[in-house]
């Protein structure tokens, strides 16, 4: 039974600089994979590489099928969705037309589209403003559209940049609660975050990278604990 | 030996007017370079140049050579003022903005021009350039080589002005990491507003270099425009260096295939290499930041 | 998750979703479009070339659109598509006898096939680039026109004397130009308001907005793109073909010149990128006013383009249309949140 995700040796070179270097993960249906880091640890680029916006070396395979070769769009198709950690609404275009998009992938026509986009819509809160410009949301709202942009194409596999950021205490208790929803509905999901209480509280394994590597891994509790992550979180007394 | 004189000829030919295809490109590359604009009334400004050395030249008797002196500081306040007036507001804005609004002045200028001097050709004509050398058995004009000659002087200018100053590396800075350039404290308003200055000014003195050359007709802009693209394509958008392989190639270019092929399609052969080295090399012949999205 | 406190109370998620906000059904407007111009006709049957010119200018810009507005990839060579049509008409009739319709056919395959090509080999590119290569384009079909006298009759150009007529109708009459004129800009818009109704619209504007985020959604932008440009390109042959026919005597530089390139452009970017009626609306404005202030506006009409494109950039970057179809969205959904 093959993994819902799997990425062996991922490594990503910017001219000289190497700001990934020889990461493995794997991650399984109905899971929640946690990468944290400190700024600047190489999350996001990981995240590009493994979603296919960035060229990467190594092998990356979605239930068994390498698709490291493959485009943004083609990943997509095959069942991987993701959130942009600067969310990447279509300006021009109101609420429901942003979702509508997505959701054109797996519907028969514009009918069955507007369903599943209201649907989405609906599981993130947003359904009474489908009409409103999306460039008119404030920053909770653009967050949970996002969401709903990434669900609407039916992933098996969702890739969540920084979706807690900056939500007050209420709105994320919502969402923590939101995401263990997704997965229990058999979603493999993998996180970047910083919040450590959505780590803490929604992922089973954590990975930790620093400077492009990956310096630990295991449940939260043993990742936090561990020396070479406080010390990298921390810069190291020696410079 | 036979052969290679007349090819000798048309190489030291297209060499000499690729050297003025790479002073009206040199601007747009740099404009693109530090400014991600694209300047499409680039043309219109060697145009003003021409203008105004043919002006300056009928009025006052300037030798056009002369004129530079004025035509470049003019070009680049010009340059300035358009800058800061309008595309600086457009600098966040994505997509095509700059693109039309440039485009927008292009048509105004070459309209003013049509409006102010009409359709017929208008040329200057300098009895002393009128001659040609010989040197190593090849007939040079005198007209091209002293407008190969300021052309390198100016070109030679910027190189020093970009690599020796502290203004210069401002530049270079601006145009590798804005942000980053802005968190080291430059001023990078200024930088864009100056950098387009300088294009423009280098536009001008192009069209005051050809004045003596080719024909003024107001229409003509968009034409250099063209060939300003085409040589910041070869030679790679933002690099200067490049900016002048690519116009000398283009000038080799142009003259090989008017002499040996048909010289009808004179024009076309610099726009197949512009196509060619797009599907091929998009980057450019010399240059390093990647294109492909 | 819940809807939040700021949902209207007692408005469940609608039962019945509304229509996507679209603006409302798009085949009402464009029987009022064929109306007034059926009208024009007979209100100033001295005015058929004004009205031809109008028509075929919109229908150009309504397919340009396609391309540079709804899929945000502007051209500035679609005069490549435009001299492609007159002259694919004109070289045939000369050279072959061929039937008008059969060089129609003819032409949008080859603007089609041109589109493809073209487009796969620059989609990869930065936007800016794509222009380039228009501009470029077209001067090669221009250069080309030139040169080949033997083909095109070069600088000189080519006249069409003769060509067969469909049903009996003579093709260089100005009444039977009129309403063929009048059916191709029908069908440019019937075509584009299908299309943009539908999955391939959604795909182009969100390729327009965010080609990252398209591809978030399982969108392949080259692909995207490719499909705006071949249907954009071969609507304009289309065109091309009539205007041949209304001009009679071909040449390169009219026809494939860069200002023509430019004036399809503008008449869209002024009237709306991105709407429906925007490029006829736009079409309609400069036509009429190009015709009103004919002496000035012939000696200063890139001047007033010009400025136009300035001022409709910096202050009104939607374009007349596009302006208005904000504020009717806006309405709409504040009506839709009062419930």
């Amino acid at each position: 039974m093959p993994r819902a995700l799997e990425a062996e040796g991922v490594t990503v070179r910017f001219g000289g600089l190497v700001a990934v270097n020889g990461v493995s993960l794997a991650l399984d249906e109905g899971a929640i994979l946690g990468l944290i880091g400190p700024n600047g640890a190489g999350k996001s680029t990981l995240f590009n590489a493994l979603t296919g916006y960035v060229k990467a070396r190594g092998q990356v395979s979605f239930y068994g099928r390498r698709v490291d070769r493959l485009q943004p769009y083609a990943r997509t198709r095959l069942g991987m969705g993701r959130t942009f950690q600067i969310e990447r609404p279509f300006e021009g275009l109101t609420v429901l037309e942003n979702v509508l998009i997505p959701a054109f992938l797996r519907a028969a026509g514009p009918a069955e589209a507007e369903r599943v986009a209201y649907a989405a819509l609906e599981q993130v809160g947003l359904a009474d403003r489908a009409l409103q410009p999306s460039s008119d949301l404030n920053l909770a709202r653009r967050r949970r559209l996002e969401l709903a942009k990434a669900l609407a194409v039916q992933p098996k596999v969702l890739f969540l940049d920084e979706l807690m950021a900056g939500l007050n205490p209420p709105a994320l208790k919502e969402m923590i609660g939101f995401v263990r929803s997704l997965a229990d509905s058999g979603l493999a999901i993998i996180m970047v975050e910083h919040i450590m209480e959505a780590v803490t509280e929604l992922c089973e394994e954590v990975i930790v990278l620093a400077f492009g590597e990956k310096i630990a891994h295991g449940t939260p509790q043993v990742v936090m604990n561990d020396e070479r992550v406080v010390e990298a979180y921390l810069g190291g007394a020696d410079e | 030996m036979e052969g290679l004189a007349p090819f000798l000829q048309n190489l030291s030919g297209g060499l000499l007017i690729g050297g003025i295809y790479a002073l009206i490109g040199v601007g747009l590359s740099l404009i693109f370079g530090v400014m991600r604009v694209i300047n499409f009334a680039h043309g219109e400004f060697v145009m003003l140049g021409m203008y105004l050395a043919i002006v300056l030249f009928v009025q006052l008797g300037l030798d056009p050579y002369v004129s530079l002196l004025i035509a470049a500081p003019a070009g680049f306040l010009v340059g300035m003022v358009v800058q800061r007036l309008v595309i600086a507001r457009l600098v966040d804005i994505p997509g095509d903005s700059t693109l039309l609004v440039t485009l927008g002045l292009g048509l105004v200028i070459s309209n003013v021009l049509f409006l102010v001097f009409g359709a017929e050709p208008k040329s200057i004509y300098l009895p002393y350039a009128t001659r040609t050398v010989m040197l190593g058995g090849i007939r040079l004009p005198v007209a091209q080589l002293i407008a190969g000659g300021v052309t390198l002087v100016l070109i030679t200018g910027l190189w020093l002005l970009l690599t020796r100053t502290e203004l210069g590396r401002a530049v270079r800075a601006t145009a590798q990491n804005r942000l980053g350039a802005e968190l080291v404290g430059i001023d990078t308003p200024r930088i864009h507003a100056l950098v387009f200055g300088v294009g423009m000014a280098l536009a001008m003195a192009a069209g005051v270099i050809l004045a003596p050359l080719l024909f003024a007709i107001p229409t003509a802009g968009a034409s250099y425009t063209l060939k300003a693209f085409v040589v910041t394509v070869l030679g790679g958008l933002g690099s200067v260096p490049g900016a002048i392989g690519g116009g000398l190639l283009l000038g080799v270019v142009e003259f090989m295939g008017a002499s040996y092929l048909s010289s009808g399609y004179r024009d076309a052969y610099g726009l197949f290499a512009f196509l060619l080295v797009l599907l091929l090399r998009p980057e450019g012949l010399f240059g390093r930041t990647v294109k492909r999205v | 998750m819940t809807q939040g406190p700021d949902a209207p109370r007692g408005a469940a998620p609608a039962a019945r979703p509304p229509r996507p906000s679209l603006l409302a059904s798009p085949w009402p407007r464009l029987a009022l479009v064929a109306a007034a111009f059926a009208a024009w006709y007979f209100v100033f049957p001295s005015a058929l070339s004004l009205g031809i010119t109008l028509m075929l200018l919109a229908g150009w810009a309504t397919a340009w659109d396609l391309l540079g507005g709804w899929t945000g990839q502007a051209s500035l060579g679609h005069a490549a598509f435009v001299g492609l049509g007159a002259y694919t008409v004109g070289v045939t009739a000369a050279n072959f006898d061929l039937a008008p319709w059969w060089a129609a056919l003819l032409a949008m395959a080859a603007a089609a096939l041109l589109a493809l090509l073209w487009g796969r080999l620059t989609f990869g590119l930065r936007g800016a680039y794509f222009v380039l290569s228009t501009i470029a384009i077209a001067e090669i079909l221009r250069l080309v026109a030139i040169n080949e006298r033997r083909l095109t009759g070069g600088a000189v150009g080519l006249f069409i004397f003769d060509l067969q007529e469909p049903f009996g109708l003579d093709l260089f009459s100005r009444h039977v130009e009129f309403w063929f004129s009048l059916g191709y800009l029908l069908l440019v818009l019937v075509v584009v308001a299908l299309v943009t109704r539908g999955r391939l619209g959604y795909q182009m504007r969100a390729v327009r907005e965010d080609e990252a985020s398209a591809q978030a959604a399982g969108i392949n932008p080259v692909a995207v793109k490719s499909w705006a440009f071949v249907l954009s390109a071969a609507l304009t042959a289309l065109g091309g073909c009539l205007y041949g026919v209304f001009l009679s005597a071909l040449q390169p530089q009219p026809l494939f010149e860069l200002h023509l390139s430019v004036r399809i452009a503008l008449v869209a970017i002024i009237g709306g990128r991105g709407t429906l009626f925007g490029p006829l609306v736009g079409a309609a404005l400069i036509t009429l006013a190009a015709e009103l202030f004919r002496t000035t506006f012939a000696q200063a009409n890139l001047l007033i383009y010009g400025l136009l494109i300035v001022l409709v950039v910096l202050f009104m970057p939607r374009g007349i249309m596009g302006e208005l179809e904000r504020r009717v969205v806006r309405r709409r959904y504040a009506k839709s949140a009062r419930g």
